[in-house]
């Protein structure tokens, strides 16, 4: 058996490689497609510059796709996300520009808070077995309603220039926003890929029982994923707020919340859990800017953004299902 | 007279030179190999016969019955029913053209009753309605020709397997099948259920029903089997007439070579204690129970499917709750039994059903292995992918796992390689305790032989073993004393110095 499954190998192994490569870098490929696209029919597209918007647009959402993936990985999702963004913002803005505190403060406050929510939806989640569909619908309407309240629905603009050089401070081409999402995704594509954490959370999402009865912490996996999300979102909400130089409690928003999980389907995770990788959510977020970048470019109505994520989502589940079937 | 005999004999299925390639991991067919999954496999039925499918796991009985069923396509081969050639492309063909197929996991829809699981998909309709009268009145007909007398209304989960499975059958019926395929139906049944579908089975056959019947159980094919035909390795090994059954041929048929002894002892139990039990109550309404469980001993635990074994071993572990009733372990309580307290702690419990509990399916060989004690390998949390490997191919070599490789994932491998995964992820590091919940179910004499060499090897170590079992023959061959179980409760102890005997494990188990 060996020897023949060796000739067999060696001669078809570019084949393969190939062949494993499109099976695990779904988004991989279709980026390439549609940057390929992109760099053969729409004007302007191929610049320097361009590229470096493309960049400097998906380096929040990369962030937020990264918790999403987290929840998506247990077969969960966090409908809250959008909302946590909101009030995030209002609680840095509040702190740091009405209150006068300290930039280290307001924002320490924010991701705690952030956290603290995806605490909340963790535990009810968990513990009180409510189905994340539910939970963090609800606790998404809460907190939009207190953004608001806390707000009394104002923005809070021209906010401290030593908060906004958390996120502008340009460092070469990039900007310190940039070089955290790479560091975020950096460390938890190590986290997800070598950590005993990343593989008891993958087990987790495949079968749940089974974790449960190899002695897998499967409570404290379940709620830590909806913490990571809290988390990001709120480093998110911080991020977006600086972009925009104003705090506004409907920052983010439930469509932000579903351009998020789109991207994250787009890149290979799975709503039934167990799938999902840094690389893919990555891609995920790209693929979606380039084609909102394209548009742009092209001068059309906003609005065909829509219908073509609309397409690209469901071009992206049906590649899958393909090259499940196929390869 | 003469004629009906002829009838019986008539040939209404034959399946020609089958073969079917293996493929890689990635779906594509190796056409050039020598290996193949399936290799000119010949087959035939006769009307009225109950065909016995015997072999190993992997043997390519399965996949020659996903052929028949339609489910999966042949490579080469053809498919002759009544004369006629037929090409199945799914498993709707196959239905329509007569053939019922009884998968060893069961397929109801667990949430509605049990006329709507016989007519799923199949409804009958009146002026655009669902007519539920005459779909009650047809259920329970059918349900009376297998002989089950329940009501149509019954939600299906309340139902247990074997009559779940008396549903599955008396489904296939209406379907006027004129063959049908029993995939190890009796693999979670108790013997009283063994009984009726049996008897069952018979009636169909004087219908001039035809069966095809895959077991692992000897006893089973002696009882109800016509003919016997043996596949190894994806090839005919052998045809027999069950009237011409010989043990040591159909086994060397099976394995290519006699099998030496099946049950090996060479541990010895030792005095210190390991596992105390006392007045545990599984659930509120039963009798305590109390058990003990020595050092390099094999406890088994007998009893029939329901007893309450399975809730036992899982109360132990801290997989379920109980009512009330200690635990001590190496001679101190258990304060509150968890899987990740007592993955710590050293014991280790491999469950009844893999895939529910058992494996991940959806991960890897080496994934799977090292789950259980990932925190213990890797104290740093950092996986470090040389060292993984190294534990994963270790018992690969260890347990004689076949795989291409330690990356092939766990749900394409055949049953006795999959148990062959479980059993590898709880010894990967020794445990103090092993709950074993039918260590053996659904896997062939080879990997049994295999799994009882080991388990002896375990105890000689030192490994305090509990045994759950429903097989005769394993109990009494492993154990060095049994505990039999009856309604949730114990019902006897015996040491193998008074001498284990069928009859007597088998009053407990009806006390």
């Amino acid at each position: 058996m060996s020897v023949s499954t060796k000739t067999i190998n060696r001669t078809s192994s570019v084949n393969q490689f190939f062949r494993r490569f499109v099976k695990n870098n779904g988004a991989i490929v279709i980026f390439v497609i549609i940057f390929g696209f992109a760099l053969l029919f729409v004007k302007n597209f191929a610049s320097a510059q361009n590229m470096l918007i493309i960049i400097k647009q998906s380096a929040v959402p990369v962030i937020a796709c990264i918790g999403m993936t987290m929840v998506l990985m247990t077969g969960g999702i966090d409908l809250s996300f959008g909302y946590n963004i909101g009030f995030t913002s209002i609680v840095a803005g509040l702190l740091i520009k009405t209150m006068g505190a300290p930039v280290w403060l307001g924002i320490l406050a924010a991701l705690t808070a952030g956290a603290a929510i995806g605490l909340g939806n963790g535990i009810l989640v968990d513990k009180v077995n409510v189905p994340a569909f539910i939970t963090t619908l609800g606790t998404g309407y809460i907190v939009l309603g207190a953004a608001q309240i806390v707000s009394k629905g104002n923005t809070i603009n021209k906010l401290p220039k030593n908060f906004l050089a958390v996120g502008q401070t340009p460092v070469g081409v990039f900007n310190t926003t940039i070089l955290i999402a790479i560091a975020v995704a950096v460390i938890f594509y190590i986290i997800l890929q070598r950590s005993t954490y990343g593989r008891a959370l993958s087990a987790f999402g495949y079968n749940k029982r089974a974790s449960f009865v190899s002695g897998v912490a499967t409570s404290k996996i379940h709620i830590s994923v909806y913490v990571i999300s809290g988390f990001m979102a709120a480093m998110t909400g911080i991020l977006l707020t600086i972009r925009v130089n104003c705090a506004q409690p409907d920052l983010g928003g439930g469509d932000y919340t579903f351009q998020i999980i789109t991207a994250a389907i787009i890149g290979g995770a799975s709503l039934f859990g167990g799938k999902g990788t840094i690389v893919g959510s990555v891609f995920g977020v790209l693929i979606i800017k380039v084609i909102e970048n394209c548009i742009n470019l092209a001068g059309v109505q906003y609005f065909l953004f829509q219908a073509v994520l609309g397409i690209v989502i469901l071009f992206a589940i049906v590649f899958e299902s393909i090259k499940n079937k196929k390869l | 007279m003469e004629k009906e005999g002829q009838e019986l004999n008539e040939t209404i299925l034959k399946m020609q030179g089958i073969t079917k390639f293996i493929f890689d991991s990635e779906g594509i067919a190796l056409k050039n190999t020598n290996v193949k999954i399936l290799e000119n496999i010949n087959f035939d039925l006769r009307r009225g016969e109950v065909h016995v499918l015997v072999g190993e796991n992997g043997a390519g009985k399965s996949t020659l019955m996903k052929i028949l069923g339609g489910i999966i396509p042949p490579d080469e081969g053809e498919i002759i029913i009544d004369g006629a050639p037929a090409v199945f492309k799914s498993a709707k063909e196959s239905k329509a053209a007569g053939i019922g197929f009884i998968h060893q996991e069961l397929n109801l829809c667990q949430n509605i009753d049990i006329a709507h699981n016989m007519f799923l998909g199949n409804e009958i309709v009146k002026n655009g309605v669902l007519n539920m009268k005459e779909m009650y009145k047809r259920s329970r007909e059918l349900l009376m020709s297998v002989g089950f007398d329940v009501n149509p209304k019954t939600i299906v989960r309340n139902l247990s397997t074997a009559q779940q499975q008396l549903i599955e059958i008396a489904k296939a019926i209406s379907c006027n099948s004129s063959i049908f395929i029993m995939d190890e139906p009796t693999a979670s049944l108790s013997q009283n259920e063994i009984n009726i579908l049996f008897k069952l089975i018979k009636e169909m056959k004087s219908k001039g029903i035809s069966i095809i019947y895959i077991s692992h159980r000897f006893e089973e094919l002696l009882q109800i089997g016509d003919r016997i035909t043996v596949l190894r390795d994806g090839k005919n090994s052998g045809n027999m007439n069950v009237s011409e059954f010989n043990y040591d041929e159909l086994v060397n048929m099976m394995v290519g070579r006699t099998l030496g002894k099946m049950h090996v002892c060479t541990h010895v139990p030792q005095e210190t204690e390991i596992l105390r039990v006392e007045n545990l109550k599984i659930s509120k309404r039963t009798l305590p129970l109390s058990i003990t469980v020595k050092k390099g001993e094999i406890v088994g635990l007998g009893g029939l499917v329901g007893s309450g074994r399975t809730e036992l071993a899982q109360s132990i572990y801290g997989a379920r709750q109980f009512p009330s009733g200690d635990i001590f372990y190496m001679g101190s309580k258990i304060r509150k039994p968890s899987p990740r307290s007592s993955v710590q702690k050293g014991i280790a419990y491999l469950s009844e059903d893999r895939k529910l509990d058992g494996l991940v399916m959806e991960m890897d060989i080496c994934k799977n292995v090292t789950l259980t004690y990932l925190d213990r390998f890797f104290k740093k949390k950092i996986i470090f992918k040389s060292r993984e490997t190294g534990i994963a191919q270790k018992q690969i070599d260890d347990l004689h796992i076949m795989c291409r490789s330690m990356y092939q994932l766990v749900n394409t491998l055949s049953g006795g390689n999959q148990q062959k995964v479980v059993l590898a992820k709880w010894i990967s590091e020794m445990p103090v305790l092993l709950i074993l919940d039918e260590p053996t179910r659904g896997i062939d004499i080879n990997a049994k032989a295999e799994i009882y060499r080991l388990m002896d090897k375990l105890a000689s170590q030192g490994v305090a073993i509990l045994m759950i079992s429903s097989e005769m023959p394993e109990l009494i061959g492993m154990s060095d004393r049994i505990y039999v179980m009856c309604a949730g409760s114990i019902s006897d102890e015996i040491n193998k110095s008074e001498g284990f005997t069928q009859e007597r494990i088998l009053q407990g188990t009806l006390k």
